[in-house]
């Protein structure tokens, strides 16, 4: 039995977990989760699931000059110590992996958010990784922005986060005539581990008045774009277009979770 | 340095000023039938919302939610590992001597297995608790993950008087053990996902206590003294702590469950269940008290009490009319005289709160330890309504 | 087929040469020095209400405010194998250990307002206090007992003298009590008794040491030990648990629930609980009406009672030699 979709995908065009190339996992969400917090939400993707909760806009804390011009957004990520298949230890104040999402997190959405309209204050997101299956910075991306909603913290669009890959490793440069690598949407964990990953965030622009109408295309924006994996530079290009296509599929799938909680 | 003060005090003490605690204290310490800010009955906990195997990658998984929004997760997982003598644990039998020791008389060490392996060991549990805001070597997790670890694994199932064995003999430890050399290792990760509101002592036991009893192990497939290796097939997997199932007929009173700690306060003569933060600002004793299901008298067995320190200790002094300066004149002179509490043995005057001092008295103590084990009260009563969650 | 992990929990303290990992065990040549059999076992030769002797001594170490050194007496059957050793490996230890208290001193800047004087413990293991090697970075069993210390020591001291204020205690555990008797494998009543006569001893000599530190209290807190042991061998188990003071574990076969106190005489009050293990099977002697736990606490309290008066005694002492130098 074939063990990765670099071997099952140029047999079967299907990947290890029987998605096409262009197939998101499972997405649920919902939002206000919990009351003691201003704003929280659950998110899965696949078996990548995700509680944040958000706090605030508060008062900052006194002698904090840097809040002056705007909010100041604080995020901390805590991975469970069951989130993985194997247990792990945490050992004192988090370790490399969630620290470098905090960051990335932080600096993404205090860009993001309209944080001129609070000075001086603080919000606050407490992410916490309940299980872990890949695509776990997107899914934070993801839970962050539905949690931030929730708290009715202005933005100017969904910012909705997704990774793309390539089924295999990538590293000659791309041949027009018989192109053998398909890009993958939404990686799972044994695929993240095996393939170049690149995580997108995009948001758009909420069109207004007559614009309402025009391709969203103009409107996207991409917000975050990571990549750790080596790839031939042919490539990014294909990636990035599948990936903004994903962060398409994202939003559509964020608004009827805000929409559908509204009418409840 | 704050943080580390508080920690080790039962909760974040809020900020009531003094005529709000003696107001709650007065409210609260009224014989027989204490008035509770939020109107419930001493023995009445707060409205909860629990789910059970919420996260398919975990062995077992709970979550609860107060009606005030704090949340706990809790996930169990196993691991196999082989069973090694620690050093601190010399066994004789390790060591080449044994033979000597066979005629001795122990009844145990005939069986030439050695009891580690059908004991178990308590440190094949293990416990961390995360609460944000603390950093998980502090005080206050520390010292929750220890209170709960140790009832979970000093509660010892027994075989009952004609031999049936409830399938838990050696408690949980027992339970752990799979042969002479390899035993499962308990991880017990709780998340408290805001920051604690009240002590958050009722909500992390509950949830550990769900967590446990949907936790499965898979089925073992060798036998005897073989390395482990177990079915593949998560449906056919065992609970950790057995079933009712249509073999065995044991009323689910006589199955062996997993142990609830329970917090409990003392204010005046009253005794209070599952104190929401207001309430254990006034408390004159806070006890956790961990009880199980007691497999031979239907009843309820102790397993474990521990004081916990009240913060009330720590609040601040209401000054009576008497003694401020800017009511001088102002008051009648037999206004207020102490009178003696007799819950804390201390001269007060009426209405003018007194940050406690000094311990508690055995009596207090037997009364909260028999209000929790009495028939049909509020343990029995919780661990019913844990056992109705719908598992699975 | 489950994958078998075998993981490592050592944390690790970069800044010390550490010794080895948990899993070394030092080289066991014979623990017999001739053939011997199971009657080495270190055994109880005191009355089930007898306590061991305590050594108490305030005022040892003159930078600190307060302190106070403590040590129980070695039992009896440690005197016998240092006689005539039959075994390489001593059969059981008894407790020693320093408390310091340094205060009251003003509270950091940084700190947040506090009208009452606020107390910070800190018990430490010595590395060679414990059979098994204690690591440098106090572990979960050392903080926990911590917070037990502070709860027994804040309801007796009188907080509200001292506003703004803090004291540091600090004890160091230089020799605990064992869990059980070395030779023993774990059975299914196993659990760290050892760690319950350290508490009570720290209580002691923490009460001590704050009352040397001239730090006004309620009334001198004294720890005391009571457990529900069943000393027989495997084939007569069902004989019922007996109720004994002042435990040394090393002594017993089986420990089936133990509790530790800490009790104001004065105020006939208990300032920490801590009670564990199966008592619901002991049987109590007949027209004894009180529940196990009962019997247990009144035990403990019993012999926090004895430790009472040497504390007392150790504190007139050394005021009687600070008057006369």
């Amino acid at each position: 039995m074939p063990l990765d979709t670099s071997t099952t995908y140029p047999l079967t065009r299907l990947r290890l977990d029987g998605r096409r190339w262009n197939e998101l996992r499972l997405l649920q969400a919902q939002i206000s989760t919990n009351p003691a917090s201003s704003g929280s939400s659950y998110l899965s993707m696949g078996n990548t699931s995700i509680m944040c909760s958000v706090h605030g806009p508060a008062e900052g804390r006194r002698g904090d000059a840097a809040g002056s011009s705007g909010a100041v957004v604080e995020v901390d990520v805590n991975v469970a110590g069951f989130a993985g298949v194997d247990r792990r230890r945490r050992g004192g104040g988090g370790d490399k992996t969630s620290s470098r999402i905090a960051v990335i997190l932080r600096s993404t959405f205090q860009s993001h958010l309209h944080t001129y309209l609070y000075p001086h204050s603080t919000i606050s997101i407490h992410v916490s990784v309940l299980s872990s299956d890949g695509s776990v910075l997107a899914a934070a991306i993801n839970a962050c922005t539905l949690a931030l909603v929730d708290a009715g913290i202005p933005m100017p669009g969904l910012l909705c986060g997704c990774t793309a890959g390539m089924s295999g490793s990538a590293s000659t440069p791309k041949d027009p005539r018989h192109d053998e690598l398909d890009p993958l949407l939404d990686l799972s964990l044994p695929e993240e581990q095996e393939l170049p990953l690149m995580t997108i965030g995009t948001t758009t622009v909420v069109p207004g008045g007559e614009h309402n109408m025009d391709d969203d295309e103009e409107e996207t924006t991409v917000a975050l774009m990571t990549m750790d994996s080596k790839l031939h530079s042919t490539y990014t290009e294909t990636m990035l277009a599948v990936g903004i296509d994903g962060c398409n599929q994202i939003r559509e799938l964020l608004e009827d979770v805000i929409k559908g909680s509204n009418r409840g | 340095m704050t943080a580390q003060r508080q920690a080790s005090s039962a909760a974040q003490t809020p900020h009531l000023s003094a005529a709000e605690l003696s107001y709650l204290y007065t409210s609260l310490s009224l014989p027989n039938n204490p008035i509770r800010p939020d109107g419930r009955s001493p023995t009445q906990f707060r409205p909860l919302a629990a789910e059970c195997d919420i996260l398919p990658g975990t062995n077992g998984s709970a979550r609860i939610g107060f009606a005030d929004g704090t949340q706990a997760i809790v996930g169990v997982k196993a691991e196999v590992e082989k069973t090694t003598l620690t050093a601190d644990t010399l066994d004789a039998r390790s060591l080449s001597l044994q033979s000597d020791l066979g005629p001795s008389g122990d009844g145990r060490e005939g069986t030439e297995g050695s009891s580690a392996a059908t004991g178990g060991h308590g440190s094949w549990v293990q416990m961390s608790i995360e609460i944000p805001g603390f950093r998980d070597d502090d005080a206050l997790p520390v010292f929750l993950a220890e209170m709960m670890r140790e009832s979970l694994v000093g509660s010892v199932g027994g075989k009952d008087g004609d031999g049936i064995e409830r399938g838990m003999a050696g408690g949980l430890k027992g339970r752990l053990v799979i042969n002479k050399r390899w035993h499962w290792r308990l991880y017990i990760d709780v998340l408290l996902l805001s920051q604690p509101l009240s002590y958050p002592l009722p909500l992390l036991s509950l949830t550990t206590h769900l967590a446990l009893l949907s936790t499965k192990l898979p089925k073992l497939k060798s036998q005897g003294e073989e390395d482990p290796f177990f079915d593949d097939d998560w449906a056919v997997a065992e609970y950790l702590y057995p079933r009712a199932s249509a073999g065995l007929k044991f009323n689910p009173s006589q199955q062996v469950r997993p142990p609830v700690t329970l917090l409990v306060i003392s204010v005046g003569e009253n005794v209070i269940f599952d104190p929401n933060r207001e309430e254990i600002a006034v408390a004159d004793a806070v006890l956790a008290i961990s009880v199980t299901r007691d497999t031979e008298s239907q009843g309820l067995k102790l397993l474990t009490i521990r004081t916990i320190d009240p913060p009330s200790r720590l609040t601040q002094p209401g000054v009576p009319n008497s003694e401020n300066v800017n009511m001088l004149g102002a008051t009648a002179p037999g206004e207020s005289v102490a009178v003696l509490n007799p819950a804390t043995g201390e001269e007060e005057i009426p209405g003018v709160w007194r940050p406690r001092r000094g311990g508690v008295k055995r009596s207090v103590i037997a009364g909260m330890v028999k209000t929790v084990l009495k028939k049909g009260g509020v343990g029995e009563e919780v661990l019913a309504g844990l056992e109705g969650v719908q598992v699975g | 087929m489950l994958k078998l992990p075998l993981i490592k929990l050592e944390m690790n303290d970069r800044r010390r040469i550490n010794g080895p990992p948990g899993g070394t065990r030092p080289a066991v040549f014979a623990s017999h020095l001739e053939s011997s059999s199971a009657a080495d076992r270190a055994r109880r030769e005191r009355q089930p209400t007898e306590l061991r002797k305590i050594f108490l001594k305030t005022g040892l170490i003159p930078s600190a405010s307060g302190s106070s050194y403590l040590e129980f007496q070695p039992s009896a059957s440690l005197a016998a194998a240092r006689e005539t050793p039959k075994s390489l490996i001593p059969p059981s230890s008894a407790l020693k250990l320093a408390c310091t208290v340094h205060g009251p001193k003003p509270l950091p800047r940084s700190a947040a307002f506090s009208p009452n004087l606020v107390l910070t413990t800190h018990v430490k293991y010595a590395p060679f206090a414990a059979r098994k090697r204690k690591g440098h970075i106090r572990d979960a069993s050392e903080r926990d007992l911590g917070v037990h210390l502070e709860t027994a020591l804040r309801g007796a001291i009188i907080a509200e003298r001292w506003p703004k204020s803090g004291i540091d205690l600090t004890i160091t555990i230089l020799e605990a009590e064992d869990d059980r008797w070395w030779a023993d494998a774990p059975d299914s009543h196993d659990a760290s008794w050892g760690m319950m006569n350290v508490l009570a001893g720290c209580i002691t000599a923490a009460s001590a040491a704050i009352a040397d530190a001239h730090i006004d209290c309620l009334d001198l807190v004294a720890g005391g030990v009571a457990a529900l042991v069943s000393d027989d061998s495997g084939d007569s188990s069902t004989t019922s648990p007996r109720l004994m003071l002042d435990t040394d574990p090393a002594e017993h076969r089986s420990i089936m629930s133990a509790c530790v106190v800490a009790y104001m005489p004065a105020r006939d009050e208990i300032t920490e609980l801590w009670l564990k293990g199966d008592s619901s099977k002991a049987a109590l002697e007949n027209g004894d009406a009180r529940s196990a736990h009962e019997a247990l606490i009144d035990g403990a309290v019993d012999a926090a009672r004895g430790a009472y008066s040497v504390l007392g005694d150790a504190l007139r002492e050394s005021v009687l030699q600070t008057i006369q130098s």
